[in-house]
């Protein structure tokens, strides 16, 4: 018999008038079957009319530091490998996302580390220059005073597989004192439950804040209704999906889409002699491997300069050795039939490629769980298949990366460098201008620094509004004041 | 049958399509059900198969590139399963011909509707062989024992579309299978509904079996024509149809079950003499079935092309009754590749297999962009 398992987190209903669906995980011996909670709209509307007091009333009266103190809390027992709520993260996810399991227990440990109290008040500094904005009135640069007012309502869609992708929002909604509905992903339930339920264990009034629900697809009659109530809506997901979202929420109402993006890692010749081309090859290898691409920082393309010591196909043969390693370390997990048939697309789209004599091959047996398509000519940007699909392209100087990295700028998210310090600057100086948004070495790409602005956006600052007391009403205010001299002029 | 003048081949494949010819013509005499390919001339298969694969390998190029890029020559082959399998892709992007192609008579092309504008070139330096395997294989699975049938097609006329596979396979259809009464109903004008009600009449009043074929997103329009004014026509008992080719956006989706429910109660022909054929023009050769009364139904193809049913990623042959993609090896493909790798999915089981329909790519998982998300987003 499989695991089951309850997701969700539903402050303010009943248990019992809650509905289940149950959503089923994993392959072959390990499988499982995910209750997630299916609000009706009056429901929805409860919880979320629930959360919003709630928040009013507990998370509001909080100092921004005190709500960081909490969150780290919760942080410190993830990370702990005792702890069972860590137990539960790491049994649970590698059946419900079927990556490897030593996989997810060191990303995990990467990511959560980024949500400690000391890069949390880094994060919140990153977007706010005085962090008591968000607690009370601070005096403003320009004269008068400001404070940062989170959302009453912010409302999350989640997407995705990739584990803890919704802790980053809801972290977010948390510092910013929102009250917060995320929908579950179905990919992925696990995650944002378990958080919550810590949350609501080391501080209940905090679970009183937030509400961790799902519903099926677009399903307008319950998420429009949420939306409607909701002052931020956020959205993660592919542009269909956001575009659904996106048609649900009152064009009053601010709306945060996160689309999927594209990341891609730039070698240059430095970075090619005979002692540290294996060794860039090898962290290319791992930024591949981790997550099996499916974050939005993850690497499709690689394009190494030509001129080293290691050729860009001695470069790509390292990088498909290290590939090979990792098969072993950390197998690829059973895919379905159509994960299966996307993988051959993309081979046999490059095999279909080398036909035409271009400079062109597949690198990786037909057996094996990876492959490369090397090209020696200059290739326009353009995703792979995932689960260990890497384009390996050579060019002649970085500038010739960028003409082909260009067309596909507005879903270029992270690039990975490996290039020396007088090129640095003026790479990032033109990776700017084109669209990437960050910069990073390679071996880093799919762990971002804590405090990163995701897509380039202020996370934090984007979901708050500021009010400001202008310098006029502070004077006219004097002048009104019982203590105030008799104007006799 | 093809009125042009047999065009000169080299003498090697002169040699090559002779013995294609008379492997076609092993079962001439032997006009009764399709034996069971596993038993049928295995041997014979494998060995004419891989000669045409050395044929293949040694006179086209990209084919020999491909082969060589998995490691496979023919040395190393010892039965047509071994045969590298052709994305049927590569057709739109390089040239498969081992005859140059100044040499070949005819090309045929893809619709060119999954990617707009590249099509997909099969050459055939002689038809000799396409309407060898054409006719005779029509006459086994579709005639029922009729020599001659009176044809209505809901497909333009080779005439009009010159490099269109199925224009040409219908055109061999009337001209080698018809009456003079048959008859086109499609063309630059569109679908002529009055001429094909008013064929139909007759033939209802003539009371002798006939045939309608054409492309199934055309029967759906005439369906929806007629369904709008509430017309059916009772054709005369034993009268088939034929459709091929699924709907191609040209016309709006029906569910198969629904498709020969409407077909049969509009015309009066029993689900069992609906037969729809799964041709390609990668192919020289197509798959019939033997009537729709039940779905899927069992395709299977003549002697002279088999198929297995492949893992995606491993190439590996899947058990029968498993999912899997189609790779068929058709020996009257001498010029091109014999053996292609479709993007179909499908079922192998006792007889042939069932057709499942397009193999299609997961939609992301994760927040990674996925190539068709790009695709389309690049497009615009």
């Amino acid at each position: 018999m499989s695991e089951r398992w309850v997701a969700g987190h539903v402050p303010g209903l009943a248990a019992a008038d809650i509905r289940y669906e149950a959503l089923a995980f994993g392959a072959g011996a390990d499988t499982m079957s995910i209750d997630v909670p299916a609000l009706d709209a009056a429901q929805m509307i409860a919880v979320a009319q629930h959360v919003q007091r709630a928040a009013r009333q507990h998370l509001q009266t909080l100092p921004v530091s005190r709500i960081i103190a909490l969150i780290d809390a919760a942080i410190v027992r993830l990370l702990d490998p005792d702890d069972r709520y860590r137990r539960d993260a790491e049994r649970l996810l590698a059946i419900v996302t079927g990556y490897n399991a030593e996989m997810i227990r060191l990303g995990l440990n990467g990511y959560l580390h980024t949500f400690r109290a000391p890069e949390l008040h880094r994060f919140v500094a990153e977007d706010f220059a005085n962090p008591k904005v968000l607690d009370e009135f601070q005096p403003a640069m320009k004269g008068g005073m400001a404070r940062a007012i989170g959302p009453a309502l912010l409302a999350h869609s989640w997407a995705g597989n990739v584990p803890g992708i919704p802790l980053w929002s809801l972290v977010c909604g948390l510092l910013v004192k929102a009250g917060n509905v995320g929908k579950l992903p179905s990919a992925e339930p696990v995650f944002a439950t378990l958080f919550a339920r810590l949350l609501a264990e080391i501080h209940p009034p905090l679970g009183e804040c937030m509400a961790i629900v799902w519903w099926k697809g677009a399903s307008p009659a319950i998420a429009a209704p949420l939306y409607a109530h909701a002052e931020v809506v956020l959205a993660y997901g592919s542009n269909e999906t956001i575009t659904q979202v996106r048609s649900l929420v009152p064009i009053t109402t601010r709306f945060l889409p996160y689309g999927h993006k594209l990341g891609v890692a730039l070698v240059g010749r430095a970075a090619l002699d005979t002692a540290r081309g294996p060794a860039t090859a090898r962290l290319v290898a791992h930024d591949v491997v981790r997550y099996e691409q499916q974050g939005c920082y993850s690497p499709h393309m690689i394009y190494v300069e030509r001129g080293g010591r290691v050729s860009p196909r001695e470069f790509a043969q390292y990088v498909a050795a290290e590939l090979e390693n990792l098969a072993h370390r950390y197998p690829l997990r059973t895919l379905q039939f159509d994960e299966k048939t996307a993988i051959a697309d993309w081979r046999r789209a490059a095999e279909v490629r080398a036909m035409s004599g271009e400079r062109f091959e597949l690198i990786g047996a037909e057996r094996a769980t990876w492959a490369i398509a090397y090209s020696d000519t200059p290739l326009a940007i353009e995703p792979g298949a995932t689960h260990r699909t890497l384009s390996v392209v050579s060019v002649d100087t970085l500038e010739h990366a960028l003409e082909c990295i260009a067309p596909g700028a507005r879903f270029l998210q992270t690039v990975g460098v490996a290039v020396d310090a007088q090129a640095l600057h003026p790479l990032a100086q033109k990776l700017s201008v084109i669209g990437a948004t960050r910069i990073t070495a390679i071996g880093r790409m799919t762990q971002p620094e804590a405090g990163w602005h995701h897509d380039g956006r202020c996370n934090l600052a984007d979901l708050v509004r500021f009010v400001e007391i202008e310098q006029s009403a502070e004077a006219m205010s004097d002048r009104l004041a019982a203590y105030a001299e008799e104007d006799l002029r | 049958m093809n009125a042009s003048p047999p065009p000169s081949l080299s003498i090697e494949t002169r040699a090559l399509v002779d013995a294609v010819l008379a492997f076609i013509a092993r079962d001439a005499h032997n006009n009764t059900a399709p034996v069971s390919h596993d038993e049928f001339m295995t041997a014979d298969f494998d060995a004419l198969a891989l000669r045409l694969f050395a044929h293949q390998y040694a006179n086209n190029d990209p084919y020999r590139r491909f082969c060589q890029g998995r490691g496979v020559t023919p040395r190393k082959v010892s039965g047509w399963r071994g045969i590298p399998p052709v994305p049927i892709n590569a057709y739109k992007e390089v040239t498969l011909s081992s005859e140059p192609v100044g040499q070949c008579e005819h090309v045929f092309m893809t619709s060119g509707t999954t990617r707009a504008g590249i099509k997909g070139r099969h050459h055939h330096p002689t038809l000799e062989v396409y309407d060898r395997s054409m006719t005779h294989n029509f006459a086994q699975r579709f005639m029922s024992g009729h020599e001659r049938l009176p044809m209505a097609i809901l497909f333009p006329p080779e005439s009009e579309l010159p490099n269109s596979s199925l224009a040409h396979y219908l055109s061999l259809a009337s001209s080698e299978f018809g009456t003079d009464g048959s008859r086109y109903f499609v063309g630059q004008a569109g679908i002529d509904v009055d001429g094909f009600r008013r064929w139909l009449e007759r033939a209802r009043r003539a009371d002798k079996p006939c045939a309608i074929l054409g492309a199934s997103y055309s029967f759906v329009h005439v369906l929806d024509a007629f369904a709008a004014e509430g017309e059916t026509f009772a054709l005369p008992q034993g009268s088939r149809i034929l459709d091929t080719g699924g709907y191609k956006r040209e016309s709006r989706e029906l569910t198969p079950e629904n498709f020969y429910d409407a077909l049969s109660l509009t015309f009066s022909v029993p689900r069992e003499h609906c037969i729809n054929m799964y041709g390609m023009t990668e192919l020289s050769t197509q798959f019939y079935d033997d009537g729709n009364v039940v779905l899927p139904s069992v395709k299977s193809g003549p002697h002279w092309i088999r198929s297995r049913t492949i893992d995606p990623l491993t190439g590996d042959d899947v058990q029968k009754g498993a999912r899997g993609v189609l790779v068929h090896c058709d020996l009257a493909n001498f010029n091109s590749t014999t053996s292609i790798l479709t993007e179909d999915v499908g079922i192998g089981v006792d007889g042939g297999f069932l057709l499942l329909g397009r193999a299609e790519g997961a939609e992301a998982t994760g927040c990674s962009l996925a190539v068709d998300e790009f695709l389309k987003a690049v497009a615009r």
